[in-house]
């Protein structure tokens, strides 16, 4: 296994060299004074715009442009971000962890909720419960992010006030904080303020992170509704399903023991799929509800053509693509007997 | 199992109440990101919204004049008779966030590092302009030594801060009310390990970019507020107990970055933020009658919006045929006058303001804000007026343009809908004089869009002007000089004009300035060098729990809040 581990996550470095290469690559559709807008913020900048170029070598040749963001990037300097105003490094240190929170919360929901009604729905075929959650699924998979987001923004904040509004905490919580500020050991506020012992914050952490967990996971979860559903139709028309049966067994132990846990093997590939999708989720989501996290920068990086700054959010990406795959893969291994690592 | 969770729910969903903000804080919600706390950098609205009021600047705006101007951290001033030497006496007991006294070697350092430090991002090159004599850093103009510097800006034996320019600058005070000009803590900037300040380091921090230096990280100003708390999308601050002035009345700031229009409306109608961004004016109806907020509308726009006529196109490319054929334009089309004056009749000034401004315009007499010293609302102005735009068209290259008509490439900002729309509708208006006249349109990026004018390769553009100081040369210089700014996008050239506007510029005498800006204003009228776009007047939103608002609004500070913080209160709503 560690054979494999090791030769996938060679696989990690040519990844993210071509996927920064057709970035730039990419970039170089744009000419060095679009290219030069993420420095120019006013008329009055502009005065400096070829020495901008020429400071920044946007008019270099696209491989000395790359060439000179690779030196520095292997010795860990991924550059400046003018979206964020911070080193990339420091950029994704800073956020990446409120987009975990935000990515782990929402994994609650998607892995308890989505199994739980998927495999219902195969084991009630054509009931009212399968109509449900097929009804259920269609639906959500079809509102989109930004829609769903704003829309229960409007409805439990804005109409009824049952939902708190923008941000990780309130501005009572930032105030609270000046007086009994939470030590970041995880970056997680909300698990930094549980070990703190800190109950306000910790609530009203979670409490910020409702609607937005429930925007980011609703697409996921139709998902993996529709999959879970679609592979216990499956394993349930198996023979060793039937056999079970025959052997006498209750039905709650052929349910749960033999089918749901062969159902969820299609499951584990998909939930590592869904952590990426997740990612993609978060740029919309985090927006929205005005959380720091990554994907907030990611969309201020692409709107200023700040380069440093995609590149960044571009590898951050690839890794965790590359490592959640990596995990499928594993984890697939490990359930499914039939899959070996070599 | 199902019971526990279920109750987590109904706490987390339903079991809190909904909290307004704290009556002894300020929420403010913005759409754009603080791009540094340090003043020697800092070139845009956001980061002077944080620095006017954790910093403070060596004369400051007096109440809600744009003109006028009153003692902050220097309490007096004098200014020798040639114009060109300037002696500050500094405010005494004043203590920055550190706990260090403020003195006169604060504001030496201060000046020096923002002339050593001067780079492309920042707005130093206007204080560089006015104590070196050029808008460059050492590194690009190498007549600059350290000594030059240190002799611009010194303190004297009586720890008065003195200021020597190479020529008179009536701009200077203006300057240095401006807030990247604000005043640092020498010894904290020196311990978090920036310039030490002296000859033998300076060569190192030439056109240094501190947009992330340690002290935009940890600010330590003589402000009201004293920076907490920054992360990445919010920025606590308190009130600063040792603040000369007296300890404000709001203990603390909260400021939080909500990108989603829609998310801020809803908080400032829960009364989760006491005031935040909002606009295009057309997004107003969504929180206008909202009970608990207040509009303060009409607000003065500093900005000074024009459509430029090229008198020298210098890109063949958009000419069409070259020639005044009917199938394109000659390079100097905008050279003659007539022309000029009949595109300026062409353009519906009142229809701008109605669609654009939804009605909250104004008509300017110059391309100056009305807010500021030297406007003069007697100066003429033009209006839509088809029968003189036919008239002055029939006069134009000695008939020969209204016999042949013309095709005319003209572009704009892409996805500035205000800019297109004022281009369509001179296109409407040029298209129904004469069916031999046309008008391409095209939308550009903008820094594409701003370097090809700069190189005055675009033959009619739309673009605005926002001051960085508020001198009145500061705007009519950048536009109607041929030496200013602007020139090469409109390539007009008046040898009186350029003479007033050089006059006005030597002498500090406000009852003189104010007589050659009023000539500039007539002359541009003459002239019609560009069509002056009316000035859409701003709006705020904010909490009717917040006071003081209105009464100290001063639109020189760069704050939603339209004052320092300082001058506002929050009290139990109306």
């Amino acid at each position: 296994m560690l054979a494999f581990i090791v030769r996938r996550l060679a696989v990690l470095p040519v990844v993210l060299l071509a996927l920064t290469l057709v970035i730039v690559g990419l970039l170089q559709f744009l000419t060095p004074a679009e290219r030069a807008a993420a420095y120019v913020t006013s008329e009055q900048q502009l005065r400096n715009l070829d020495k901008i170029i020429r400071d920044k070598g946007l008019d270099q040749p696209f491989l000395v442009q790359y060439w000179s963001w690779l030196k520095e990037a292997v010795q860990g300097n991924l550059g400046f971000s003018k979206a964020s105003n911070k080193p990339v490094t420091e950029t994704i240190a800073e956020r990446f962890p409120a987009t975990l929170e935000l990515t782990l919360y929402a994994l609650v929901p998607i892995l308890g909720f989505g199994v739980w009604l998927g495999t219902l729905a195969g084991l009630n075929k054509n009931k009212w419960i399968d109509q449900f959650a097929r009804v259920f699924a269609v639906i959500t998979y079809n509102i989109p992010t930004f829609v769903l987001g704003i829309l229960l923004l409007v409805i439990f904040y804005g109409a009824l006030g049952i939902a708190p509004g923008p941000g990780l905490i309130s501005s009572e919580t930032q105030v609270e904080l000046l007086v009994n500020p939470v030590p970041r050991l995880t970056g997680l506020l909300s698990i930094d303020a549980l070990l703190a012992g800190n109950w306000t914050v910790f609530w009203d952490v979670l409490h910020h992170l409702l609607l937005p967990v429930i925007t980011l996971a609703t697409i996921s979860t139709a998902t993996l509704i529709k999959v879970t559903r679609g592979a216990m139709l499956e394993v349930l028309s198996q023979d060793y399903v039937r056999t079970a049966r025959a052997k006498g067994l209750p039905e709650r132990v052929v349910n749960l023991k033999h089918a749901r846990r062969n159902g969820l093997i299609p499951v584990v590939t998909l939930g590592g799929y869904t952590v990426i999708g997740l990612l993609q989720g978060a740029i919309i989501t985090e927006s929205i509800f005005g959380l720091p996290g990554i994907g907030s920068w990611g969309v201020d990086a692409a709107g200023k053509f700040d380069v440093p700054g995609l590149l960044g959010f571009a590898l951050l990406a690839g890794v965790i693509v590359v490592v959640a795959s990596l995990l499928v893969d594993v984890l697939y291994a490990l359930i499914d007997p039939r899959v070996r690592f070599d | 199992m199902k019971k526990p969770l279920l109750a987590a729910a109904m706490t987390l969903g339903l079991g809190l109440a909904l909290a307004a903000t704290p009556p002894n804080t300020l929420v403010i919600m913005k759409d754009a990101d603080i791009p540094t706390l340090d003043p020697g950098q800092a070139y845009d609205t956001a980061s002077y919204e944080f620095i006017e009021n954790i910093y403070e600047t060596l004369v400051t705006y007096k109440g809600k004049s744009a003109s006028d101007l009153a003692p902050l951290l220097a309490t007096s001033w004098t200014i020798s008779g040639d114009g060109r030497t300037y002696t500050f006496t500094l405010r005494q007991n004043v203590k920055f966030h550190s706990g260090n006294p403020f003195t006169c070697a604060d504001a030496e350092y201060t000046l020096r590092r923002n002339l050593v430090t001067n780079n492309p991002d920042s707005g130093n090159w206007y204080l560089a302009e006015a104590i070196l004599g050029t808008s460059s850093n050492a590194a690009d103009d190498k007549s600059i030594t350290f000594a030059k510097i240190a002799n611009g800006v010194k303190c004297n034996a009586q720890g008065q801060l003195v200021l020597t320019l190479p020529k008179r600058d009536p701009a200077l005070l203006y300057k240095l009310a401006a807030a990247n000009m604000s005043i640092i803590d020498k010894k904290w900037a020196i311990g978090l390990g920036e310039w030490d300040g002296t000859e033998a380091t300076w060569k190192e921090w030439i056109g240094k970019d501190l947009t992330d230096s340690e002290l935009s990280k940890k600010p330590s100003g003589t402000g009201a507020y004293q920076l907490v708390r920054r992360e990445a999308n919010s920025a606590v601050l308190k009130a600063f107990d040792g603040y000369w002035g007296g300890k404000p009345k709001i203990e603390n700031v909260v400021w939080q970055l909500v990108k989603e229009q829609a998310t801020r409306i809803e908080a400032l109608k829960k009364g989760d933020a006491d005031i935040a961004s909002i606009g295009p004016r057309s997004s107003l109806s969504q929180v206008q009658g909202t009970p608990g907020l207040k509009v303060y509308d009409g607000i003065t726009n500093n900005a000074a919006t024009a459509i430029f006529m090229n008198e020298n196109i210098k890109d063949p490319a958009i000419l069409g045929s070259g020639k005044l054929d009917g199938n394109g334009i000659p390079a100097n089309f905008f050279a003659d006058v007539n022309a000029r004056k009949g595109f300026a009749y062409s353009f519906d000034y009142d229809r701008y303001i109605k669609e654009v401004q939804l009605g909250k315009g104004v008509k300017r007499t110059m391309l100056l804000p009305e807010s500021f010293f030297g406007y003069d609302p007697n100066v003429k102005t033009y209006s839509y007026d088809p029968k003189l735009a036919t008239a002055y068209f029939k006069k134009a290259f000695g008939g020969q343009l209204w016999q042949n008509g013309f095709v005319l490439n003209a572009s704009y900002r892409a996805n500035s809908v205000a800019a297109q729309t004022a281009m369509e509708i001179l296109k409407t208006n040029i298209e129904k004089l004469n069916p031999k006249f046309k008008i391409n349109l095209t939308a550009k990026p903008w820094s594409e869009f701003l370097k090809s004018s700069q190189q005055g390769k675009e033959a009619m553009i739309i673009i605005g002007w926002v001051p960085d100081y508020a001198d009145p040369d500061n705007f009519l210089y950048t536009f109607y000089s041929s030496n200013g700014y602007y020139f090469p996008r409109s390539n007009f050239k008046d040898s009186l004009m350029d003479s007033l506007l050089e006059q006005a510029r030597q002498t500090t005498d406000p009852a003189k300035r104010k007589a050659l800006y009023s000539q500039v204003g007539n002359r541009a009228y003459e002239l019609a060098p560009y069509i002056n776009i009316p000035a859409g007047l701003g709006f705020v939103v904010y909490s009717d729990k917040i006071k003081g608002l209105e009464e100290n609004a001063n639109t020189m500070f760069s704050g939603i809040t339209l004052s320092l913080w300082k001058n506002l209160s929050k009290g139990s709503g109306l």
